[in-house]
């Protein structure tokens, strides 16, 4: 009866890696490369239209690979919690232009609010950029991709190594406050009752973590990840789309002239 | 060939005053299961790390004696060969997962791409290993969010699949249901008729009776007793040691006090059963 | 008063059903083994026990108190349990401040104190490991001082999830020393166990799960002569049993002396 599930992951795993969508299949680094052009041109781009365009863009690639609503709640996190300040910040301290709103010492000008937007909508994008990515592409796919040019899996292992002991941290972080609430700790509850839990669980979340590395070191080293001489992989990433490259192509050659225009002032 | 050939061994940790292993010696062929029991503390798993190689080269320490894996001397091995010849499961299940695959299958696919085998190989591997151990319904979840005894079953497979000549085993069933321990010890026993030697640390001592070629009694660092199964769990030397004999043998030792001795020390239940027929016989002819 | 399951059960919110539905009483004093294969639901069951979960269905009452109506914490203080894996349980630098930790939280008097420490640490025996840092002490002990931090509360039910996972005689002995003493008390003890012959040798109740529900409840020895029983929860009758079932002998030997004396 359970067999099926055996055939079906064996059966994955002898396809290519799929993630059921385009956008996400595409080759990590060639998506990555897509990516920082976009940003690149949002960036090299004078005002504050097209780095918000880039951020718009990125949304839809997000829709795109499926991702979208997730995405868009992470994207509107960001503005509201960055940009807003962002540009708050910068509308309030430059000077110059019309006084739209005066405030004394520190008004709100015609400029202030042409460098604020300008400003929030490049830091957005930047920030827009990486998240997208992340949001798209499983890290796993991402050493893979590292791999095949030339990192060593060692490398990709402390990469993967670290970003999995963060969710461990919070994973282990639930049981050690479960075995509290056995003992009889109150954590549910007021702030203090909260803090006075806080420390019978940051410990053991720590000394775990501290003495499960090197029972984790030796049973890696049980699993030949010493061994000097070529790894392989089980799971294969699609080979790259010629779609791919003309994409990638386009978006590098626009971003190159954003920046030469910038530099030349074409704009 | 032998196994391993170990000549007066003595071990203390860095971190510690007193030593793990003091004074042990025995010799291990190849091609069977050996069974190591014995009190916590008396050097078990220390010389699991040893016969891995695991002493000297990541537990730091002081070492002397004479210590011979698969006839090469321990100092003069390559540490990543001896980690690749002797495959190796130690005994917390919470520790012995990589913790960067998202799923089982990928967690026991690791070692066999380390090792650089080739893809449809290592899925072909993968699924029969999956399949001995009765897994399927795991393949597809994450490895971090397994309980004790699955994460043991999973760790377990992850190192048959590398297929090493050599397996040491630290008490692979300690969080696993008698069926599913007897499934281990069954694969276990697979192993050994394909021709691989199996150190097995074990507490449950009536598997180990059925399926170990010998025992070695561990106490205060050494070898207290070391030879034959049937020598060793049979002796009434072993509860001094803080070991409990299999249950076949203790039926018949309490028979044979109460003067109606079966004839032999049974290892396993079958053993038992035949001499127990074999005198309920004996009784009826008489009468 | 007693602990009870009323249609007790548990389903996870991505609708995995953990446990169907489950009734049971422990009552004071009693020593219960709960069996059975892995993935059966004996830690969600237990678990339940203490309030760690909350049932999904049915209810479970603690002295008459609904689970749902405490903190966890407020429940966990009749109710202790000791958890699986030690390291997830223990925190402090050294073992006396572990043990110490509850009691100084729940701020008791320092007689009380003292005298229930002196208690906990003894039912254990880790007296000689009061100045060790946990860390550095065998999982065996480590699991002794878990379940000394928890013996230290006022708590009349104690749950242990695989007390004899690696441990060698010495431990059993110990252990099965603090499980007289505790029931000598009047303190109930719940166990999650594989290990057969500690329950034949130690308890008198065997609770069977299989599939997320308890298929078997009552003495020793009429559980482990349920052939069905057996076959459904996995688990055996001890070898000994098993040779004189084979042999025809007796059907109802449960311990070694049984078959002892049915052997002619």
């Amino acid at each position: 009866m359970t067999s099926t599930a055996l055939d079906a992951a064996a059966a994955r795993y002898l396809a290519d890696a799929t993630l059921g969508n385009p956008i996400r299949d595409m080759n990590p680094l060639i998506l990555l490369g897509c990516i920082a052009a976009t940003a690149a041109i949002g960036v090299a781009a004078p005002g504050w239209i097209i780095p918000l365009a880039a951020g718009a863009v990125f949304v839809l690639v997000g829709f795109l690979g499926g991702k979208g609503r997730s995405y868009l709640m992470t994207f509107l996190k960001l503005w509201a919690g960055v940009g807003l300040i962002l540009f708050v910040l910068r509308a309030l301290l430059t000077r110059g232009g019309r006084v739209l709103v005066p405030l004394g010492p520190i008004s709100v000008t015609t400029a202030g609010i042409d460098a604020g937007l300008r400003f929030a909508t490049v830091v957005m994008a930047i920030c827009a950029a990486a998240t997208l990515f992340f949001a798209l592409v499983p890290m796993r796919h991402l050493m893979l991709a590292l791999e095949h040019i030339g990192v060593s899996p060692r490398v990709s292992y402390v990469l993967l190594a670290s970003f999995q002991s963060i969710a461990d941290l919070g994973a282990t972080a639930r049981v050690v406050l479960d075995a509290q609430k056995a003992r009889g700790i109150e954590t549910e509850g007021s702030p203090l009752v909260r803090v006075r839990a806080f420390f019978p669980v940051l410990a053991p979340v720590f000394l775990s973590a501290m003495s499960a590395t090197e029972e984790r070191a030796i049973a890696l080293d049980a699993r030949a990840f010493n061994r000097e001489g070529a790894h392989t992989s089980l799971v294969r990433l699609r080979r790259t789309r010629p779609w791919e490259w003309g994409a990638l192509t386009l978006l590098v050659l626009a971003a190159v002239a954003a920046v030469i225009g910038g530099v030349l002032g074409w704009f | 060939m032998v196994l391993a050939t170990l000549r007066d061994v003595r071990f203390t940790y860095a971190y510690s005053e007193r030593p793990a292993l003091d004074g042990l010696s025995l010799e291990w062929e190849e091609g069977k299961v050996h069974g190591v029991v014995g009190l916590n503390a008396s050097g078990k798993s220390t010389l699991c790390a040893l016969v891995r190689g695991i002493i000297p080269h990541f537990h730091e320490g002081e070492l002397t004696g004479q210590v011979q894996i698969l006839g090469k001397d321990l100092q003069d091995w390559d540490p990543a060969e001896l980690s690749t010849a002797i495959g190796c499961v130690f005994d917390n299940p919470f520790t012995q997962i990589s913790g960067i695959r998202e799923t089982v299958f990928e967690e026991i696919a690791l070692g066999l791409e380390n090792l650089g085998v080739p893809r449809d190989e290592i899925i072909e591997r993968v699924r029969r290993v999956v399949e001995q151990l009765g897994i399927e319904r795991l393949v597809d979840k994450n490895p971090n969010g397994l309980s004790g005894g699955q994460r043991q079953k999973v760790a377990f497979a992850s190192i048959i699949a590398m297929d090493a000549d050599v397996v040491v085993i630290d008490e692979p069933t300690s969080q696993l249901d008698p069926e599913s321990s007897e499934e281990v010890f069954e694969i276990i026993h697979g192993l050994k008729d394909r021709g691989k030697s199996i150190v097995l640390v074990e507490h449950k001592i009536d598997l180990l009776a059925a399926y170990a070629d010998t025992v070695t009694v561990m106490h205060g660092g050494r070898a207290a007793m070391s030879g034959p199964t049937r020598e060793v769990l049979g002796s009434a030397e072993l509860r001094s040691y803080g070991v409990r004999p299999p249950e076949v043998a203790e039926l018949a030792g309490l028979l044979q006090e109460d003067g109606r001795g079966i004839g032999i020390m049974p290892m396993t239940r079958d053993e038992a059963a035949h001499a127990v027929a074999s005198r309920i016989e004996e009784v009826s002819r008489a009468h | 008063m007693p602990i009870e399951l009323r249609g007790a059960g548990f389903a996870y919110p991505d609708g995995t059903v953990a446990v169907g539905s489950v009734d049971l009483r422990i009552e004071d004093g009693e020593r219960v083994a709960i069996v059975g294969q892995n993935g059966a639901g004996k830690t969600t069951t237990v678990k339940m026990m203490n309030g760690l979960l909350r049932p999904t269905a049915g209810e479970v009452l603690v002295d008459g108190v609904r689970t749902a109506d405490r903190t966890t914490a407020e429940t966990a203080r009749v109710v202790g349990y000791v958890f699986q894996n030690p390291d997830d349980q223990l925190f402090a630098s050294d073992v006396r401040s572990e043990i110490e930790y509850l009691p100084r939280y729940l701020k008791w008097p320092e007689h009380k104190r003292e005298e229930r420490i002196a208690r906990a640490v003894d039912l254990a025996g880790i007296q000689d490991h009061l100045d060790t840092n946990p860390k550095d002490l065998p999982t065996a002990v480590r699991k002794f001082v878990a379940i000394a931090a928890i013996l230290v509360s006022d708590c009349r039910y104690v749950i242990l999830d695989e007390p004899t996972a690696g441990l060698d005689s010495n431990g059993l002995d110990q252990l099965t020393r603090m499980l007289d003493r505790l029931q000598a008390e009047g303190v109930s003890v719940v166990t999650i166990t594989h290990d057969m012959r500690f329950v034949v040798d130690t308890f008198s109740r065997v609770v069977a799960m299989a599939d997320g529900g308890v298929i078997a409840d009552g003495p020793r020895d009429v559980v482990f002569c349920d052939d069905d029983v057996l076959r459904r929860s996995r688990i055996r009758r001890l070898e000994t049993a098993q040779l004189a079932k084979d042999l025809g002998l007796s059907d109802d030997a449960v311990t070694v002396d049984d078959v002892v004396r049915v052997i002619p």
